[in-house]
């Protein structure tokens, strides 16, 4: 078991170091900071003067480690733009980011689950095809279209949910949240539905898949011969189990919605990490770049590790080989 | 005195009238306000936000002409030094007077930064004479120094030594946030609330304002809403009340909805082409077999008459600008400085003309060449840059375009420039004629601060002496005869081939009542909403 958590470790650690690479030098790439921040007017002395003052002078690699070396003190350096610390920034923007990709999992499991069940237990029937079918135009259609259409019908046609913002939020610490006031609430609801719609179809696939699989199983087969009604056999007993897979692959898809949630954050002008990350892209504004892949990449690796430890625990044949018996969900 | 006394009553009685009613706007833009400090930035929307906090030096008038502010008077003394008289009886939002001091303080602070080198980079000095007489002195001559005074923004001095911020806060600078960035203290007709550069601006209006306040907004508050669609949904469905960035495919839209109105002017901002004046050999630029020409086709004056004759300005501005722009025929444009009416006339499009144009300089099957277009920051120039591709086709002219995003545009211009032919804005920052030719068609000398933004190298020795002599004259109608002889050669010798001012669009519900300005920034002031 410690082997195993030590491999992941080790593999988180040489993800982290790929992706912060891929991060810096992809923001080397995107243009060039001191002329997206003093336009065309500053003169060559200004401009080499910015210049080595960000540092820019020096060659990437020795960047990279002045980067590393400051974010490993904690330290994300000053936005170019805003100028305000980084840090601050995204402890600003995280708890709009977090809350609105919870609701939106709350919502695709809320929508999802019922829907694979349903699916599940009346397989062949034309009703359950119909789901299935109108969950691939959910997976289909781009989250920004259905934003849209969300925003003309029940904000301009309708006028009952407010087109943008996050609403009126309250500050509990140093956490904002929007859940506490009921226009912070109905702000929610289109940006995490519109978020929500393409994970709506993976959830109910998933279940429907899962649930399949475990009808056929024998105890099930056993519980119909004792006369049990279908309500408990298909609730009580077939869901419990077919729910183990479904929460791994929730943990993952938190992750997906976290990072993904940059297009509904856009559409709805919602203050969190991906609107932040648009804006500073923007205006190359390349310490905030840097800083939130690297927060992302932290994100999914942290989430990925901890579901395959879980994997572990929850089954014993995982804990000597490695990889090979993870299910492909997941 | 007695007239101005009962304006002031009247003044007095409307805002009083409109405060009983607290009346809110709430209007959105696609940009954020980067920050409140006015030294800190040029950007053109976080300068349309900060200007309703800081009064500048000298006032603009909704046509954009001067108009006394903070100083009441200017005049040239000689010695390039300038003398303005500070108005009495200013206050700052915390109470405190306005000293000549205050007004010497922000001029010193403001010209050492950064983004105000070109207007402000000659100021040497300013120095308090008396209570309420500062002299500004320059490194040589500036004529047009009070033009550039209406982007000089007077912020209290004993507020920035007791927040310590006395220097503009610095980028790349470790530790935490300038004061400056969030607080502000001005004498403005507005008072700022809160300033969230990711969410909202607000403010309150400031009840002893020196000036009269015509319209009844109490408070406002400016929201960022970087999606067009969602911005004019947020119109339509009344959370907002105004839009100052209206996309121009949802104009008619709104135009078209009961009860909504729009307000355009032509922003302070042309669309020009630029063609190579300078290399022997044009960058990426063929004949049609491909092998490189002889000479830099872009360099006869008859082939850039040519692709003046050949580009129809006035499909563009219809077609493609949706008919949301204005039509530019010489080096300036209406409220700037030294803009010449009876000479702002376009090259005739004439096809022919410009085929034999080309025939004469000696391309009569024309040639290849690639033409730069910045992405985005302008409006819709991937269109245009496509049409003017297709207009230059009929004449033999073969434009492979390439598109380029902002800051790689940009940095192929600083680093380089590296580029014969491009599209681009030319919005000269002082407002003045004279900056359009010091600093864009002057030949490109950076050390002497020549025709810096002559990114395509046009050169004409003649313009730089006439430009020069502009430069240190102060009669007016010398000035006059200047202003007219150079646009005229400009225009002849097309050192661009000038396209359009794109419109500034805003719509707002109705009951609001905005009078637009051409520096796109909302007075509020002067706002009426009911």
């Amino acid at each position: 078991m410690i082997a195993l958590i030590a491999q992941r470790v080790v593999q988180a650690i040489i993800v982290l170091f790929v992706v912060s690479v891929l991060a810096f030098v992809l923001s080397t790439q995107i243009g060039d900071p001191v002329a997206s921040i003093l336009g065309l007017q500053a003169t060559p002395a200004d401009r080499l003067e910015l210049g080595a003052r960000l540092g820019l002078d020096q060659p990437w690699p020795a960047r990279y480690l002045t980067f590393v070396g400051n974010v490993l003190q904690g330290e994300f350096g000053v936005s170019y733009i805003t100028q305000r610390p980084v840090s601050e920034l995204i402890i600003e923007r995280l708890p709009a980011t977090f809350e609105l990709a919870g609701v939106a999992l709350l919502f695709s499991l809320g929508v999802g689950l019922p829907m694979g069940i349903y699916a599940a237990i009346r397989r062949g029937h034309w009703s359950a095809d119909a789901i299935l079918s109108l969950s691939v135009v959910g997976v289909s259609v781009p989250t920004f279209v259905i934003a849209i259409l969300l925003i003309f019908f029940f904000s301009v046609t309708l006028g009952w949910l407010p087109s943008f913002g996050r609403g009126q939020v309250v500050q509990v610490g140093w956490w904002t949240t929007g859940l506490l006031t009921p226009s912070g609430l109905r702000s929610l609801i289109m940006p995490a539905a519109a978020l929500a719609v393409s994970q709506v179809a993976l959830v109910a696939r998933l279940v429907r898949a899962e649930m399949i699989e475990v009808l056929r199983a024998d105890y099930i087969r056993f519980a119909r011969a004792r006369g049990l009604k279908p309500r408990v056999i298909h609730l009580s007993l077939a869901l419990r189990n077919t729910l183990i897979p479904v929460i791994t692959v929730s943990g993952i898809q938190l992750g997906f919605l976290f990072a993904f949630a940059v297009v509904a954050e856009a559409v709805f002008q919602w203050p969190g990490i991906g609107l932040l990350f648009l804006q500073a892209l923007g205006s190359t504004d390349v310490p905030v770049i840097s800083a939130i892949l690297l927060l992302t990449a932290v994100f999914f690796v942290a989430i990925n590790t901890i579901v395959d430890l879980l994997y572990a625990v929850v089954d014993p044949r995982l804990r000597a080989g490695g990889m090979t018996g993870r299910p492909a969900g997941a | 005195m007695l007239k101005r006394t009962l304006m002031g009553a009247a003044a007095a009685l409307a805002l009083t009238a409109g405060m009983a009613s607290a009346e809110n706007l709430r209007f959105a833009g696609a940009t954020p306000a980067l920050t409140m400090d006015p030294h800190a930035t040029n950007d053109f929307t976080t300068t349309a936000i900060f200007r309703q906090v800081y009064d500048s030096l000298i006032g603009l008038s909704l046509d954009m002409e001067l108009t006394p502010a903070l100083a009441t008077e200017w005049d040239y003394i000689g010695d390039n030094t300038w003398r303005f008289t500070i108005r009495e009886g200013v206050q700052f939002h915390d109470g405190s007077e306005l000293t000549a001091e205050d007004v010497a303080f922000s001029i010193m602070r403001q010209k050492d930064s950064r983004f105000y080198r070109s207007l402000f980079g000659g100021i040497q000095e300013a120095q308090v004479v008396d209570a309420t007489t500062v002299d500004v002195i320059s490194a040589g001559p500036d004529p047009i120094l009070p033009r550039k005074m209406s982007r000089m923004f007077i912020l209290s001095q004993a507020w920035s030594e007791a927040n310590d911020v006395v220097e503009i806060p610095d980028l790349g600078a470790e530790g935490a946030e300038a004061h400056s960035i969030r607080n502000a203290m001005g004498t403005g007709p507005m008072r700022l609330l809160s300033h969230d550069p990711s969410v909202e601006t607000r403010f309150e209006v400031f009840a002893d304002y020196w000036d009269e306040l015509p319209g009844n907004v109490t408070t406002a508050t400016y929201l960022n809403i970087g999606s067009g669609p969602t911005r004019v949904a947020a119109l339509l469905s009344g959370e907002v009340d105004m839009v100052v960035d209206l996309p121009l495919q949802d104009i008619g839209r709104i135009e078209s909805a009961p009860g909504y109105t729009i307000a355009e002017a032509p922003q302070m901002l042309w669309m020009q082409l630029e063609l190579d004046g300078t290399r022997d050999q044009a960058l990426e630029t063929f004949d049609r077999a491909g092998n490189p020409l002889a000479e830099n086709p872009f360099r006869d004056t008859r082939v850039r008459q040519a692709i003046a004759h050949a580009v129809d300005a006035d499909l563009i501005a219809d077609r493609v600008m949706r008919g949301k722009a204005r039509v530019v025929g010489i080096s300036s444009i209406p409220g700037f400085g030294g803009y010449q009416e009876d000479l702002d006339q376009r090259w005739e499009t004439d096809v022919d003309r410009a085929r034999e144009l080309l025939a004469e300089a000696g391309y009569p099957d024309g040639f290849v060449t690639t033409m730069n277009c910045p992405l985005e920051r302008y409006v819709n120039t991937d269109d245009i840059c496509r049409a003017v591709a297709s207009m230059l086709a009929r004449v033999g002219i073969d434009v492979r375009v390439n598109g380029l995003v902002w800051p790689e545009f940009a940095r192929m211009l600083v680093n380089g420039p590296d580029s014969s032919f491009h599209l681009i804005g030319m919005g000269p920052d002082s407002r003045d004629t004279q900056d359009a030719f010091t600093g864009y068609v002057m030949t490109r000398d950076p050390d002497a601060n020549e025709g810096f933004f002559n990114w395509a190298l046009y050169t004409n020795p003649e313009i730089d002496d006439l430009t020069r002599t502009l430069t240190t004259t102060f009669d007016e109608e010398e000035r006059e005869g200047l202003y007219r002889d150079l646009l005229e050669r400009a225009r002849d010798g097309v050192n661009a081939v000038y396209l359009h001012q794109p419109m500034i669009v805003w719509g707002m519900r109705g009951g609001v009542t905005a009078p637009i300005r051409s520096d796109a920034t909302v007075t509020l002031q002067n706002v009426v909403v009911e």
